[in-house]
């Protein structure tokens, strides 16, 4: 009954919490992609996974929906959706840097800024913070809709 | 609550195209709708406005320049970090990093005349830094000046002879 108390009483915050780290980290990772796009389709170009005739279009387009996605969940605007895109988004730099470093393609993940010599250590450790953001992103989730 | 969040989604998505591509119309390093990234073709490229690749001016074909090397046609310039150039490079390739252009122009300028057909690379199709180069050569009145797209990465997968540095 206490747990149960402590939890109701915490879980605003916590979720507060989540959505703010989330929302910062997608606007600030949007930043450096909208200010060098060139660079930003070079590294999916060096990911060696998309078609070539999508990489200009996710350049140009990747960053503002992560942006776009970051203020909305701040902000309180169709916070569930953009969450869902987060999620999505997730997902998907979960899956590239996971299938990059199990076949062993040397890649530049360009989530901040851009590295020419990012080493294995910093892609594994880019997958484990991105797989808890996913995480408290679902658990974000389940709460939103319990609300 | 799956209609409301899907309409949601369509939204911001719809919200998100139309500013990206509002931006990418009017910023100054806006992208092409399509990149050049055909490996075959030279020099990968997203094709921004502010590009450096000038297509026209690239050979392409290792064959080629194996030829313009043998034949010392052209006055090779390898603008790859002196470390690299010293493991090895182009046959009879002269030292000229794009780190370190404004030191070494006052020399090609003083030994080099400007009607001399000049031959530029770096690593490899990845990289920009023989067409940056060959661009500043140009605007200093260079005007034939050539680039090896493939750059020492192709000419090394192709097996041609690689000379080192024996200083």
């Amino acid at each position: 009954m206490k747990l149960k108390n402590m939890k109701d009483k915490y879980s605003p915050v916590l979720c507060f919490i989540i959505k703010l780290v989330l929302g910062i980290t997608f606007i600030y990772a949007s930043y450096h992609k909208i200010a060098d796009p060139a660079g930003f389709a070079r590294i999916l170009y060096g990911y060696a996974i998309f078609p070539n005739f999508s990489i200009n279009f996710l350049a140009i387009t990747v960053p503002f929906l992560e942006l776009v996605a970051g203020f909305s969940l701040i902000f309180g605007l169709f916070s569930r959706s953009a969450l869902l895109i987060i999620n999505a988004l997730l997902m998907g730099f979960i899956f590239l840097i996971g299938f990059n470093l199990i076949r062993g393609h040397e890649f530049d993940c360009g989530c901040f800024v851009f590295s020419s010599h990012d080493k294995i250590v910093s892609n594994i450790f880019l997958l484990i913070r991105d797989i808890l953001f996913l995480l408290s992103g679902i658990y974000l989730l389940r709460k939103i809709k319990a609300q | 609550m799956i209609g409301k969040d899907l309409k949601g989604i369509f939204f911001l998505l719809f919200f998100s195209l139309i500013i990206a591509f509002s931006y990418n119309h009017f910023s100054a390093c806006g992208l092409a709708l399509s990149g050049q990234w055909e490996p075959s073709k030279g020099v990968v490229s997203a094709r921004s406005k502010t590009d450096d690749v000038n297509a026209a001016i690239q050979i392409n074909n290792p064959e080629i320049i194996q030829q313009i090397v043998q034949d010392k046609k052209r006055i090779v310039l390898d603008v790859r970090p002196r470390e690299l150039y010293n493991q090895g490079h182009l046959p009879g390739a002269l030292s000229f990093p794009l780190m370190e252009f404004d030191q070494k122009i006052i020399q090609i300028l003083d030994s080099i005349s400007r009607q001399s057909a000049l031959l530029v690379y770096c690593s490899s199709v990845k990289c920009t830094d023989s067409h940056i180069v060959a661009q500043r050569l140009i605007s200093l009145g260079y005007d034939n000046v050539k680039v090896f797209s493939g750059g020492f990465g192709q000419w090394q997968e192709k097996g041609y002879e690689i000379e080192k540095y024996e200083g």
